[in-house]
């Protein structure tokens, strides 16, 4: 079908030149019905207007750095097939709730210092000297966190998530998730160090449990649920005798 | 973008339309769900008031004879109904139970919070009936 087109509306800003973002329009062929959104932008980009910007790496959701918003839902670009949409425009803006930096690319500071602050990495009081060998987990201990650990960070339930778009200082479902993750790995002795972040009234206890971060999230990560679980688990440390010893 | 935003330094500051609660259907039942404890709030406010009426004698106390009371009250109840099928169904998301070493199903745990509801909406009924003869 070489005669086949779709028609791209994408997000244009220059911050030196523009006041506000518009969309421009791109009809480009769609000669694959493998074609995803992603592969559009590239299209445009090499083909049609070079100074179109946006992130994008690895083509196989796994890195997470494409996730824009398409047809006002986020998604991952490299998993939105074209199909899905045609003969529609598609239209790609950046995610929502960030501030812009160009184009599709947005800022991603204010996630990444949310991440930092809840220490997604394996807390020890002592390290074990490495010639006493691994750290041995069973099937039941790694499943307790396994599909928290599947995070990849592409911050689409951050975009999805209005209590976020309404107050920025909330921590957020995916640093939320990642915090749950560590907690719930038998191996870390690190949730006194996280509990004045996720506990915080900007931590769990922020979110209202809209539950669109796990509706959108192309790992099939429940970072709604690891909220609500953590407000269970921080409420009953409150509550029960003894519920904060470690 | 169909946001509404301003540009502030050489970044463009994303700003949530006060319209956002449209764009899905999920947001859309969010906001009801939310929306609901107000009219339960200002139920029970009407409630303390009857109460309060009720101290000055029997004579006084007939928010029932009142048909905006019983239109209000079964609204009302309606809204209660869907905030608590929302709050009990939320139930299999938020606990996890571990017996004999197993998990338990979230239906479960949500089918068990639907019973106990069932039980404690009858013993309070029959506590009411029972005293208010």
């Amino acid at each position: 079908m070489p005669d086949k087109k779709v028609t791209i509306q994408a997000t244009r800003f220059d911050p030196d030149h523009d006041e506000k973002p518009r969309l421009q329009s791109y009809e480009i062929p769609f000669s694959d019905e493998s074609m995803v959104v992603l592969d559009a932008l590239n299209y445009i980009k090499s083909h049609v207007d070079g100074s179109l910007s946006y992130r994008w790496s690895c083509r196989m959701g796994i890195c997470g750095s494409c996730g824009m918003m398409v047809n006002g839902t986020p998604k991952l670009t490299c998993n939105a097939f074209l199909r899905e949409y045609w003969p529609r425009p598609v239209v790609v803006e950046p995610l929502n709730n960030f501030p812009l930096i160009r184009d599709l690319v947005i800022d991603m500071d204010d996630f990444m210092h949310k991440l930092k602050s809840i220490k997604p990495w394996i807390i020890r009081k002592q390290e074990i000297p490495l010639g006493s060998g691994e750290h041995r987990q069973t099937n039941d201990q790694i499943d307790e966190f396994r599909q928290f650990s599947e995070c990849i960070n592409c911050m689409l339930c951050y975009a999805a998530c209005p209590v976020y778009g309404l107050n920025n200082e909330f921590l957020g479902p995916a640093a939320t998730a990642l915090a749950r993750r560590y907690n719930l790995d038998s191996r870390d002795q690190g949730l006194t160090q996280r509990l004045p972040v996720i506990a915080d009234t900007e931590g769990v206890w922020e979110c209202s449990f809209v539950g669109e971060c796990s509706v959108v999230c192309p790992k099939g990560v429940d970072p709604a649920k690891a909220i609500q679980q953590t407000k269970l688990d921080t409420t009953m440390r409150f509550v029960l005798p003894f519920g904060n010893r470690e | 973008m169909t946001s509404e935003a301003h540009a502030a330094g050489r970044e463009y500051r994303w700003r949530m339309p006060t319209s956002w609660w449209t764009r899905s259907r999920n947001y859309f039942f969010y906001v009801v769900r939310e929306f609901t404890a107000l009219p339960l709030a200002l139920w029970l406010l009407w409630l303390l008031v009857e109460i309060k009426r009720a101290g000055d004698g029997p004579a006084r106390y007939s928010p029932h004879g009142s048909a905006a009371f019983v239109v209000f009250s079964v609204v009302v109840l309606l809204f209660a109904l869907y905030h608590s099928f929302t709050f009990l169904t939320l139930a299999g998301t938020i606990i996890h139970l571990r017996v004999l070493d197993r998990p338990v199903p979230p239906s479960l745990i949500v089918l068990s919070q639907f019973g106990l509801w069932a039980v404690a909406s009858g013993v309070i009924a029959f506590v009411l009936i029972w005293f208010g003869r």
